[in-house]
């Protein structure tokens, strides 16, 4: 049998941005996968090289732009390492609580798009409405739904308000979630279109550097947050699961909001407690580091996010590198896909919730 | 076999329910969305002391001091809110006007004066 070499994307409408798998087929069974990519590609880490650090600040929301929140904590997270920046209590709270909407944020987003890949509509739109929620609270405190640059280096910008929405909206939506796994969770084309498909091995996925609800879907509880410093005095405990397969990456995400409306419960409880918002500002123009290497890294939502800068005393960094998520998700594609029926290509590439600007930056 | 029927019959009855709810999109240019205070739009500027902060903390150098001509590039600025933040005197707000959208590229030049220095002495 002749193979057929197919092109799925740049532009197809569920790779949720410009992915483009060049697959070889033979009849419908995938034999190699090649994904390409660079259409998202802005020069972010070049950026960094020309601007002073306040300059780059606004910037790196723009790396992954339904998680914004985590590459600003992440570049601030440096500067405040590197000049020795202590942050209150109030404003770690806030930080922590900003984090964990933003994560509820994204993971909804994806049971949206992961649903429309796999045909269903309706969820699309539930999952939406609660996302707007938390959008509209991002406006209100920050001045922009998506490019929030709230975070500042030694605090937050201004203090937050209104928590009773938030708290309001906690109530509410583990029924939303309930309302969503009554229509996906035991559905039966849902499961016969995910249950068995894209068998992760957890051997395979630590090899090719997989992080985050993936890696925890596969079986091993591998959670950056138990040993990050901010999430210091917060109980929760990482969401293992061990099927390994596309349905298992659906429901840990679902669980996953679970706990992060547990985490967010208990950051409010402790801004309630330190109602005073003390913030460490320095002179935004002459932030200079030290020489010398700083390293941080965080649990985003797509998986261990880090920043790593080099400073050679200078104004600007003298080098720059993000370590995202997704972009050891695509490579993985590779392996994942081979021997997989086409249909099912992009429900698996779907399950790994990859987002795109993450993987060019 | 029955189970796989009820969780049908119960996905089918929570989308059914749905459908007695009222809508939550908003019909964009006759109803607009409200927004906040801190809301990050067409920037606005009054009383610029020329200190040249807001062209040092500006990302996409979309901010110009000429004279006494203060320039905002709207095909430049990303909205970041740093030059507001910033400001030593707050001269510059971020006003509540989202819709920025027109058919002549001069109207993309903010031109705002700086007044009142002209005669002041620094003695």
């Amino acid at each position: 049998m002749t193979s057929l070499k197919l092109n799925l994307g740049p532009q197809h409408p569920s790779t949720h941005g410009v992915l483009r798998l060049i697959l070889e087929l033979e009849g419908e069974l995938i034999t190699r996968c090649e994904p390409d990519v660079g259409y998202l590609h802005r020069g972010m880490e070049k950026m960094a090289e020309k601007l002073s650090y306040i300059q780059y600040l606004p910037l790196v929301d723009r790396i992954d732009y339904l998680a914004g929140f985590f590459y600003s904590e992440l570049l601030c997270r440096n500067i405040e390492k590197a000049l020795s920046l202590e942050l209150s209590p109030r404003v770690k709270a806030i930080r922590v609580m900003l984090l964990e909407l933003n994560r509820i944020s994204s993971h909804l987003l994806w049971i949206g798009a992961f649903l429309m890949d796999l045909g269903a509509v309706s969820p699309f739109f539930y999952a939406f409405r609660e996302r707007e929620v938390i959008l509209k609270y991002f406006e209100k405190i920050s001045g922009q739904r998506m490019m929030n640059n709230y975070f500042v280096f030694g605090g937050v910008r201004n203090d937050i308000f209104d928590i009773e929405e938030i708290e309001r909206f906690l109530e509410i939506l583990p029924h939303k979630l309930d309302d969503y796994e009554s229509i996906i969770t035991d559905n039966l084309i849902f499961k016969k279109r995910t249950v068995g498909k894209g068998v992760l091995d957890p051997k395979i996925a630590l090899n090719f550097g997989i992080t985050g609800p993936n890696l925890r879907a596969s079986g091993v509880g591998y959670d950056t947050r138990k040993k990050d410093s901010l999430y210091e005095g917060f109980s929760f405990s990482p969401i293992v699961l061990g099927n390994q397969d596309s349905w298992t990456r659906y429901k840990i995400r679902i669980l996953e909001i679970h706990e992060s409306i547990r985490i967010i419960t208990q950051a409010i409880e402790k801004i309630k407690a330190n109602p005073e918002l003390n913030n460490n500002f320095i002179n935004p123009l002459n932030i200079v580091l030290p020489e010398g290497e700083y390293y941080s890294e965080i649990e985003a939502p797509r998986g261990v996010a880090s920043c790593y800068i080099k400073s050679d005393g200078k104004k600007s960094p003298y080098r720059l590198k993000w370590r995202t998520g997704s972009y050891y998700a695509v490579n993985l594609l590779r392996k994942l896909l081979v021997g997989e029926y086409l249909n099912d290509a992009i429900a698996i590439a779907g399950s790994l919730d990859i987002i795109l600007p993450e993987v060019d930056k | 076999m029955l189970k796989e029927f009820y969780y049908m019959l119960l996905s089918f009855l929570t989308v059914f329910k749905h459908l007695f709810k009222r809508p939550v999109t908003l019909e964009y240019p006759e109803k607009k969305s409200e927004v906040g205070e801190r809301f990050r739009g067409k920037p606005y500027m009054k009383g610029c002391i020329k200190c040249g902060t807001c062209i040092k903390v500006c990302p996409a150098n979309a901010i110009k001091i000429e004279d006494n001509d203060f320039i905002f590039d709207m095909k430049k600025c990303i909205f970041c809110g740093n030059c507001s933040f910033y400001c030593p005197v707050k001269a510059i707000k971020m006003t509540q006007n989202y819709e920025l959208a027109t058919n002549d590229v001069n109207d993309l030049k903010l031109l705002y004066k700086i007044e009142g220095r002209e005669n002041e002495r620094l003695d």
